[in-house]
């Protein structure tokens, strides 16, 4: 069992969880920080979510894993991994009805506003690339 | 020799057990506000409190009548441009706009107004029905109160309907 598995375990037990913030654009985004493999310089080639905004510059990017392999997504800023915890967590309200990638929202005081969560697979799945 | 009443405990004897004014005249009370150009009253039973529009998250791939989401007292709070689904343009945010909250059954929602005018009551004779033929925007009208000139009347929502339609429009895209 690799020291991570046990992190995570005794971060659920905690009731927290570690979420990745980042930034497209003027928007603040937060993601599964396991989810995430590493951070890159970005690539031309890599996703842009429009509806997330576009970045300004885009020179980052989050990597992450999915059965179809590695996948790249473009950001102008990763402002930090934060223990959240699971008080502050909530689903989307089922009235939005918004992408299927925003899969909840974190009340978190340390943002200035609601952070929207993503899925970062999902976002592969609307775009059909990565 | 029988005692002789006084005016005031003659008076009283016929004086009615509540203002007959409410009874022939009853009353509805509304939440009044503006945005835009139009002024809308919501049953003030359906609105809870008032808030300082602060920052809005947007949400992607949402009917563009829901302006974002916002954190308050621990809930999400989704927040709808009601111009934009009357059909009739576009709110704007700016440091003076409120946020209220309406609930109907399950249903809470933000809402966005431009100038709380407060709570208002009004006979119910004096609320007609709302323009037959009118646009779709009618057909979430309780009824419309006359004001003395173009811009003083109020559009009285039905804002359970109105909570209703908005869930289904974002559900069924």
């Amino acid at each position: 069992m690799s020291n991570g598995v046990l992190d995570e375990r005794s971060a659920e037990e905690l009731g927290a969880v570690d979420i990745l913030f980042f930034q497209i654009g003027d928007s603040e985004y937060g993601t599964d920080a396991s989810q995430v493999l590493r951070i890159d310089r970005a690539l031309p080639d890599d996703l842009t979510v429009r509806d997330l905004g576009l970045p300004h510059r885009g020179l980052r990017a989050l990597v992450f894993d999915t059965p179809e392999g590695e996948g790249h997504l473009k950001v102008d800023a990763v402002n930090g991994v934060r223990s959240v915890a699971l008080a502050v967590l909530r689903r989307m309200p089922a009235a939005a009805a918004a992408a299927p990638y925003a899969v909840g929202i974190c009340l978190d005081e340390a943002s200035r506003r609601p952070v929207l969560l993503i899925d970062l697979a999902e976002t592969l799945k609307t775009q059909g690339r990565h | 020799m029988t005692p002789t009443s006084t005016p005031l405990q003659r008076a009283l004897r016929q004086a009615p057990d509540r203002t007959l004014a409410a009874q022939a005249r009853p009353e509805l009370e509304f939440f009044c506000f503006r945005v835009g150009e139009l002024r809308f009253g919501v049953p003030s039973e359906n609105v809870t409190e008032v808030l300082r529009a602060g920052l809005l998250t947007p949400l992607p791939r949402t009917p563009s009548f829901i302006m974002g989401v916002t954190g308050h007292r621990g809930q999400v709070l989704p927040v709808v441009d009601l111009l934009r689904f009357l059909s009739k343009g576009e709110a704007r945010i700016g440091p003076r706009t409120r946020i209220f909250v309406g609930v109907s059954g399950s249903f809470v929602s933000g809402v966005v107004a431009d100038t709380v005018l407060g709570l208002r009551r009004v006979p119910v004779s004096d609320i007609l029905p709302p323009p037959l033929g009118g646009d779709a925007a009618a057909e979430h009208l309780l009824g419309i109160v006359s004001g003395g000139g173009p811009h003083d009347g109020l559009n009285l929502l039905n804002f359970s309907k109105l909570l209703q339609t908005a869930r289904q429009r974002a559900v069924v895209r």
